[in-house]
């Protein structure tokens, strides 16, 4: 039997803003990194420069060319790195929730296996995650990187939501039909499920993700003219949406409370200045609460788009099966780092409730009284491991026996090509 | 990142944090396996927060290596001198793995400073483990006494079923590592890494570095080595230490960089797999941006389509008449 199939299998879990990594069968990823390399930009100009002086400088051409494909960052060292340096740039190499720098993702992945889990790639199995709208292109490349460059021995590509119902799984019962709203740093998307399958028909997306709220933190403070350095200023509403920011029941009565008693509401936020070293305080005042209100009221942050997220997740429904759409309103879960404001899940339950009630009043009193609608139940579901939900459901997933036969392994990899990662292996032969 | 680093960054966050909230010692057990197959276990419960459980599984050992009671030679005595009162070896230690130790955390120096390089100093368990044997010979030499073992071959555990080979001399010790790649591309690879390595030696700013050969074939050292030692698919390579590389503070880290040398050239070749698919993917770039650039662009494109334009009945006529 393959030795590595009796190691646990890798789980990596890229997200826009984070990446969760660590081995299947833990119940915390063992680590969360932001998704970031820090290059070194001042050796890839160097050998051009140099090139003119012919021959003698081929060392120092050449050892430049060495050190620049390993002096590189990620995570929070690559953030404190470009803050402290300004020879390194940072990229970030995925965007929306689709790689965009295949370059910076492959050195991240490198760093990822080798410096922080310390693990040979040829010892373990690999699971990754990837959005419910990857092309299969980059499906292939992910392949492509995981089997030539890193060796491992088999590899499965797992849709976010589906891990993210997966996670779950061990609680209570195995449900796997639900709609799951995926938030994160860089998409929303909210995909029903119906016994594992995706209904890729009925994806619904938002163009307002966590990243969104970080700039309206950030704008509301600017406008307000707090004073928080310019070059710091999207650092600090990342951290203050992460520590102070609440979901309300009601503006209006939030708003009055803030007024009240602005002692108990407005927070202080203390920093220091990157450049010169001096403190500085700022007040957060209203964005506590502003900030997350743009999923229930989209009209406060952007023009063009002003859906809410309760409407979203009813149209998502109403377009899905007939036959499922009881089962999904029953288990809407919650996933990705941005549902974590406190109350979000309330909020969210109450809303969705008060558009499929008037939906159900409309109709029963259309149809008179002969006809009696069974009430519909809605229920949005949120656990405490939401933040990396979906990496919980990776170990979950690669901690089980059949998973080993469900990967795509780099024999196949060899017999087929790339292409072997454009379908998923748990639906062989049944096409 | 160059050389790996000797201590797990996992096993220290989790004991840094526990240091910091041990107030709220939550409950903990966690596993994970790191290269050449060293796996950990570690667990801790709310009853006892200070203490912690600490399991280490090592490689399977080839045959021809030392091992006592599951441990290098001598990793006991190792362990003991190098963590002191906060570390209590159980024994026998948990199933499946070599090596348990309790963790009393309130036995930790009150000093800052100290108090951290304990904890990395905890984290590199496995040099401390499997690098034990080594340090006893590198010692050796450090100190100038002539070894009870000139000229005989001393194998230790490398990887799982594989060894690495050493002579201890008068005033240097012969250090040889056959090395083995899975893959072919890797072999390759490795093989031409290892005599750029050889090559890289010899340029000027490397004349304090310990003497490096590389060869396809066995080299002499290893006449009475075992016969399925023998078989390595990207060659030999031999270092020679002398006692300018175990002085002091180098003891450590030489021991380190030689415990793990296959696990650094691994790394190494990974590496310069992902430098040559960065290099692959700009030139595939540049020839798609050719391509583009060969293209015939819009209005070349409208004066070539002018000729499939549908003629109105007039301008055919005038078209047959002339």
């Amino acid at each position: 039997m393959d030795p590595s199939t009796s190691r646990p299998a890798v789980v990596i879990d890229n997200g826009t803003g984070y990446t969760k990594m660590g081995f299947a069968g833990n119940v915390e990823p063992c680590f969360i990194a932001p998704t970031v390399v820090a290059v070194n930009e001042s050796f890839i100009t160097q050998p051009n420069r140099s090139s003119t002086k012919g021959s003698s400088s081929w060392l120092t051409q050449h050892s430049a060319g060495v050190m620049a494909d390993l002096d590189f960052f990620i995570g929070e060292e690559a953030i404190s790195k470009s803050r402290s340096s300004s020879t390194y740039s940072l990229t970030y190499p995925i965007k929306h929730g689709q790689v965009e720098n295949w370059d910076a993702m492959e050195r991240f992945w490198q760093q990822c296996i080798f410096n922080y889990l310390r693990c040979d790639p040829e010892d373990h199995y690999f699971l990754l995650t990837e959005s419910p709208l990857t092309p299969p292109e980059s499906r292939e490349y992910t392949g492509e990187i995981m089997f030539e460059t890193f060796n491992v021995p088999g590899l499965y590509i797992a849709v976010q939501p589906v891990l993210a119902l997966a996670a779950g799984y061990t609680s209570s019962k195995c449900e796997m039909t639900g709609v799951v709203v995926d938030v994160g740093d860089g998409a929303t998307h909210v995909v029903p499920v119906a016994e594992g399958y995706v209904i890729g028909s009925s994806i619904k997306s938002l163009p307002i993700s966590g990243k969104d709220v970080t700039l309206f933190v950030q704008q509301l403070m600017r406008e307000r003219g707090e004073h928080v350095p310019p070059e710091d200023s999207l650092e600090v509403a990342r951290k203050i949406k992460e520590t102070y920011c609440y979901t309300c029941a009601d503006i209006v009565k939030e708003y009055n409370k803030h007024d009240k008693e602005p002692s108990k509401y407005v927070k202080q936020w203390r920093g220091i200045k990157p450049k010169t070293g001096a403190p500085y305080s700022c007040d957060v005042g209203y964005e506590r609460f502003l900030g997350p209100e743009i999923f229930f009221n989209p009209e406060i942050y952007d023009k063009d788009f002003t859906t809410p997220l309760p409407a979203v997740i009813d149209r998502c429904i109403q377009s899905a099966p007939i036959d499922t759409r009881r089962a999904l309103y029953k288990n809407i879960v919650l996933s990705g780092g941005s549902t974590m404001f406190k109350d979000f899940q309330r909020r969210l339950q109450r809303d969705t409730k008060k558009i499929v009630d008037a939906r159900v009043l409309a109709s029963s009193a259309r149809h008179g009284s002969e006809v009696k609608a069974q009430p519909v139940e809605v229920n949005v579901v949120s656990h405490p491991i939401q933040r990396y939900a979906v990496w919980f459901g990776g170990s979950v997933l690669a901690s089980t026996p059949e998973f080993f036969t469900a990967c795509h392994t780099k024999a196949e990899y060899e017999e087929y090509g790339a292409s072997i990662c454009r379908t998923n292996p748990v639906f062989k032969g049944m096409y | 990142m160059i050389l790996l680093q000797s201590q797990s960054r996992y096993l220290l966050q989790i004991l840094t944090n526990r240091v910091q909230n041990i107030e709220k010692g939550v409950e903990l057990d966690c596993h994970w396996v790191e290269f050449d197959d060293v796996r950990y276990h570690i667990q801790a419960s709310i009853k006892n927060p200070h203490l912690l459980h600490l399991s280490v599984s090592l490689p399977t050992p080839p045959p021809e290596t030392e091992f006592s009671g599951g441990l290098p030679f001598g990793a006991i005595e190792a362990i003991k001198a190098a963590y002191g009162s906060v570390v209590h070896i159980l024994d026998p230690p948990r199933d499946g793995f070599n090596l348990t130790v309790k963790l009393n955390l309130s036995k930790l120096p009150s000093l800052e400073e100290m108090k951290q390089n304990l904890l990395v100093k905890i984290a590199s368990v496995r040099e401390v483990v499997m690098g034990a044997p080594l340090r006893v010979i590198l010692k050796r030499l450090a100190s100038r006494s002539v070894p009870p073992n000139v000229g005989v071959l001393v194998p230790l555990l490398h990887r799982p079923n594989e060894s690495f080979f050493i002579v201890p001399q008068i005033e240097k010790v012969t250090v040889v590592f056959p090395m083995r790649f899975n893959d072919s591309i890797d072999t390759v690879l490795a093989a031409s890494f290892l005599q750029e390595f050889v090559e890289a030696r010899r340029t000027a700013g490397l004349n304090n570095a310990p003497a490096c050969l590389w060869s396809s074939s066995p080299p002499n050292e290893l006449k009475e080595a075992p016969e399925h030692a023998l078989s390595a698919n990207a060659g030999f390579v031999s270092f020679v230490i002398s006692t300018r590389h175990v002085e002091g503070k180098k003891l450590d880290k030489t021991v380190w960089s030689l415990s793990t040398f296959h696990a650094y050239v691994n790394y190494h070749v990974k590496c310069s797999e992902g430098f040559m698919h960065t290099r692959m993917r700009r030139r595939v770039e540049s020839l798609i941006q050719a391509l583009d650039r060969a293209k015939l662009d819009e209005n070349g494109g409208a004066s070539q389509s002018k000729s499939f334009k549908r003629l109105s009945i007039e301008e055919s006529r005038g078209n047959s008449y002339s």
